[in-house]
């Protein structure tokens, strides 16, 4: 049996669609329910975003504004391509050879797009932590300093201010900094020397944020970093994550919805085509989604 | 369908909440009943009754915290089982008031003001309570706006109700001796409380329509 009701939008005088047959819902995505308005200033403002990789498309005509300081939340179900829109706001497609980028993110007023891009200044502008921890096989110190280290010649930045004065107590300072911000230093004061890789997975994830922090980024994007985590673990990258977006903008993808509404301002609902249906304040898409679509993923009822 | 089990678990509490609710309808209209027709027996089986009432409002109240707990509902799911546990407060009320009108029953006469009718205001009381509960059952929020605006209507035939029993009070044999005072005392006091308590029965039953609302709607209109 098929069931379609029509309703006029009064804002954009578009017209949705929802066809149910046999439950399932086949609703068309309205733009209000995409377009998130926030008092602050945007960050990232990504504007008609479609990823390719070869023939397929991964994130289709997607739009939206991130805004600073906050937690911004991704979740859909696997293969939505919430993790390929969160890997376009900092270029990681780029080293995949078979995608394929159209739109613009802009970022601080330049289309990271554009040609002539410095990635490895994008990149420290926009850092990334990953799922599974991957900190250097070096000492916790030098997993912190080597970005640093490495950008000591970029004349901006906390590392610049700290290291720029070339004095060993410098790097002191910036590592213990770091650690205090990842929540890590009193863990690992007394052994800064020892190799990372001896930290547990949630110590270790703290020492990838840490190491992420070091080099003074305004965003951080996070694919997955709690999913390895048990949850005593999670619940200390969770505190963190709410204590960075004092400073930082944050921008998670996570599979874990209770993690979403726990953690998130803003949360961004993609669905299965790379689509993203409805964005909103957290509390509106947990509590009262427009969306029977989105309704139906956070409920369990599919996905 | 995913969560099978969490499915039949809020297809369960949505049965035990219209169960108490039922329950409650019952002993409003008992209570009533003791109290137009004075009888003594039914009062005292409504106050007796009222233990069963707050079980079961007990029981749900721990099936709600346990599906926050263990499902964590969001969206339309966490709007019903929020719901529900607040309209089970609503229904526990509900039985309390017909305690308070089993009560009246038992210290006050029948009948001494035949020109009030208190059994057609308590009729519409319990109508509202019955549609809005068939509203949480049948999930209509047309239903549950109508129970809304009938509440007006219950309201006025409340007020009207009070003002004409004063007016007969002022109309009544000035000598005290012929009114048999005391009796008298308890028989205004009664009938002014009735009054009361089945005004209250009207905004529970408004509050069971519009918690159901916004299940149905996110809509918090008649949320007050």
């Amino acid at each position: 049996m098929t069931e379609t009701k029509m309703a006029a939008d009064s804002r954009t005088g578009r017209e949705t669609t929802v066809e149910t047959t046999k439950g399932e819902s086949t609703e068309h995505t309205r733009e209000e329910w995409t377009d998130y308005e926030f008092g602050d200033e945007a960050v990232l403002s990504v504007d008609d975003l479609n990823v390719y990789y070869g023939e397929e498309r991964a994130i289709k005509d997607v739009s939206m504004d991130i805004p600073e300081e906050s937690v911004t939340a991704l979740i859909g179900p696997s293969g939505c391509g919430k993790s390929t829109f969160l890997r376009s706001l900092n270029r990681m497609n780029d080293r995949i050879k078979s995608a394929r980028v159209e739109g613009s993110v802009e970022f601080d007023g330049q289309d990271i797009y554009q040609e002539g891009v410095d990635l490895v200044e994008l990149r420290k502008r926009i850092g990334m932590v990953f799922q599974s921890p991957n900190p250097f096989p070096k000492s916790i110190r030098e997993n912190v300093a080597y970005g640093p280290r490495k950008h000591g010649d970029i004349s901006r930045g906390l590392a610049a201010r700290l290291l720029g004065r070339d004095e060993k107590d410098a790097e002191d300072e910036l590592v213990e900094r770091t650690l205090r911000q990842a929540a890590l230093w009193e863990e690992v004061e007394d052994r800064l020397a020892d190799n990372a890789l001896g930290l547990s997975g949630g110590q270790q994830q703290r020492l990838c944020i840490a190491r992420c922090l070091a080099v003074d980024p305004e965003v951080i994007l996070m694919d997955e970093p709690a999913s390895a985590l048990d949850p005593i673990a999670t619940a200390k990258i969770e505190d963190l994550i709410e204590e960075l977006a004092e400073e930082y903008t944050v921008v998670v993808v996570t599979h874990n919805m209770q993690q979403a509404a726990r953690i998130s301002d803003q949360t961004a609902v993609f669905l299965t085509g790379g689509e993203l249906v409805e964005y909103d304040d957290t509390e509106k898409i947990f509590e009262n989604p427009e969306s029977q679509r989105v309704e139906d993923y956070v409920t369990g009822k599919f996905g | 369908m995913a969560r099978e089990e969490f499915r039949v678990a809020l297809a369960d509490l949505r049965r035990a909440v219209v169960e108490m609710g039922e329950l409650v309808l019952d002993r409003l209209e008992l209570a009533l009943s003791a109290l137009t027709e004075g009888d003594d027996d039914r009062a005292e089986a409504v106050i007796e009754g009222d233990e069963e009432i707050n079980r079961c409002y007990l029981d749900i109240e721990a099936d709600c915290i346990d599906l926050f707990a263990l499902e964590q509902p969001v969206a339309g799911d966490l709007r019903f089982v929020a719901a529900s546990f607040k309209i089970t407060t609503d229904l526990e009320r509900v039985g309390d008031l017909a305690t308070n009108l089993a009560r009246y029953a038992l210290s006050s006469r029948p009948g001494t003001f035949p020109e009030l009718d208190v059994s057609g205001i308590g009729r519409a009381a319990i109508e509202m309570l019955e549609d809005a509960l068939a509203a949480y059952e049948g999930e209509d929020a047309a239903a549950c706006r109508a129970v809304a605006e009938r509440d007006d209507d219950v309201d006025a035939l409340c007020q009207r109700a009070s003002e004409r029993l004063v007016r007969d009070l002022l109309e009544r044999d000035p000598d005290p001796d012929a009114w048999e005072l005391e009796g008298l005392l308890d028989d205004v006091a009664s009938v002014l409380l009735t009054i009361r308590d089945l005004e209250r029965v009207g905004d529970h039953a408004v509050n069971v329509a519009a918690r159901t609302l916004y299940v149905l709607e996110g809509d918090p209109e008649l949320i007050y």
